[in-house]
């Protein structure tokens, strides 16, 4: 279901650019399709792997991470429900298939991706735009959300709220990541995904985003599990690489 | 002294997806309250999710999906409760939502070794305890059924992978036989998360096995 997304997900990603439901701000579409044309050229000029899978470029991310971060704040500010539908029209949706991708339910991952929107909008008011981008902000409350919803089915019903977020809130002396503005790590991160070939990429996200274990990926690309795990690893070490001179 | 030897990038990557099960990510949350460095690679993994997230092929919501959230959201904030630290003499490093945990009491598990066990709030495949030895004590040659992650809170231990004192974070699993010992100084404590058991090698710890379960 996963495999042979590439182009899918290509389409996808300028089609949702554009489905935003506002306005693309000026010169962000121009941006968007120059950036199109330059990695098109590129996949026929160089015999690096194209690698704009799921990652949009920088410009076209950046207006749109303003945007979110522009919605996150009426709601937090004024509790503006407009802009918490329009938030919820882009995130729900990807919750929600987030979700079933790491084994829920479809009734589950509608439930969880409720309850993570739920959230939102109750902690709008703590989200703090210096530290993380609104994705993974968004990101970090699904998978406490989750994570929560699991023990709650486990022991019917009764669990504390907020368990897991309690369980990822270490001591924050802050780090050296901190000394990077969030949207400009954000713009870090993107860059360090696009760098990766598709199949690291591919790996990437099938190992961590949708939880499979390695075996399964093995048997779902039909690659040998050696050759699943050295990709994972030079992924990781390219991501490690390009990210640790940030840093 | 600064933490040397830290979890691989995959186990980081596997906490910050939330896919370790709650025993390792105790294990790893250990690490991360000694370790800034691996704290940043957890956040630019959280990145990573963000980034792919915002990316995600959207599934399709029930028709009534936004309707009914909106009709929610003037619920109450539900409560969180604010749990307090119970158990006593706890040794420092431990992340603070783990100081919150039961833990039961010390006991014997082999000559001058001794182990806490901590009680989780919900069942893991994963069990973890605290492991304390003095100076010089030499666990048994052994290796494990399952994997075990072991976090240094105090004191320091070494085996053939170097010298580990606080902070610094241990893998084992089925590939490795291992030999610690306790080095010179302060008592040292662990906080080890493991799956399976430990097998002792050699006709002593064969025999000593029945009784040295841990």
């Amino acid at each position: 279901m996963i495999q042979n997304a590439a182009p899918r997900v290509l389409r996808a990603m300028y089609v949702s650019t554009l489905n935003l439901g506002l306005p693309p701000p000026p010169g962000v579409f121009r941006a968007a399709l120059t950036a199109l044309r330059r990695t098109s050229a590129r996949r026929f000029t160089s015999n690096s792997t194209p690698n704009l899978t799921t990652v949009p470029d920088n410009r076209t991310a950046s207006a749109r991470d303003d945007r979110w971060v522009a919605l996150i704040h009426a709601i937090g500010a004024r509790q503006d429900r407009q802009a918490f539908a329009e938030l919820f029209g882009h995130f729900a949706p990807r919750i929600k298939s987030y979700l079933q991708r790491t084994g829920a339910s479809e009734a589950q991952a509608e439930d969880v991706a409720q309850e993570t929107m739920l959230s939102v909008w109750r902690k709008a008011a703590l989200f703090d735009a210096a530290s993380a981008g609104v994705a993974t902000w968004i990101f970090t409350i699904a998978r406490n959300s989750r994570i929560d919803a699991f023990r709650r089915e486990r022991r019917g019903g009764a669990i504390r709220v907020g368990d897991a977020e309690a369980e990822f809130e270490i001591d924050p002396t802050p780090g050296a990541e901190a000394r990077l503005a969030a949207g400009q790590a954000d713009a870090r991160v993107r860059e360090a995904l696009a760098e990766l070939s598709e199949d690291q990429l591919r790996v990437v996200r099938m190992s961590f985003f949708d939880e499979i274990a390695h075996s399964d990926i093995a048997r779902t690309l039909q690659i040998p599990l050696g050759t699943v795990k050295s990709r994972l690893r030079l992924a990781m070490k390219r991501l490690r690489g390009i990210l640790d001179q940030d840093l | 002294m600064s933490v040397v030897h830290h979890p691989d990038d995959e186990t980081l990557a596997a906490f910050s997806a939330g896919a370790l099960d709650l025993g390792q990510r105790i294990a790893v949350a250990t690490h991360l309250t000694a370790c800034a460095h691996c704290r940043d690679w957890v956040r630019a993994m959280e990145r990573v999710g963000g980034a792919l997230l915002a990316e995600a092929a959207p599934a399709a919501l029930a028709s009534d999906a936004l309707d009914r959230t909106l009709a929610r959201l003037d619920e109450p904030t539900p409560a969180v409760a604010a749990r307090a630290r119970t158990a006593k003499d706890l040794p420092s490093g431990l992340p603070r939502f783990v100081e919150s945990y039961r833990f039961g009491g010390w006991r014997w598990v082999a000559p001058r070794v001794s182990l806490r066990p901590i009680v989780l709030p919900e069942a893991s495949a994963t069990r973890v305890f605290l492991l304390k030895a003095p100076a010089g004590v030499g666990l048994l040659r052994h290796d494990h059924t399952g994997p075990e992650m072991t976090c240094v809170l105090t004191g320091a231990f070494r085996h053939e992978g170097g010298r580990y004192g606080p902070g610094d974070f241990d893998f084992g699993d089925d590939t490795v036989n291992h030999e610690p010992r306790v080095e010179e100084g302060e008592d040292c404590v662990c906080l080890v998360a493991m799956q399976g058991d430990l097998r002792w090698s050699g006709w002593l710890g064969r025999l000593a096995q029945p009784f040295l379960r841990l």
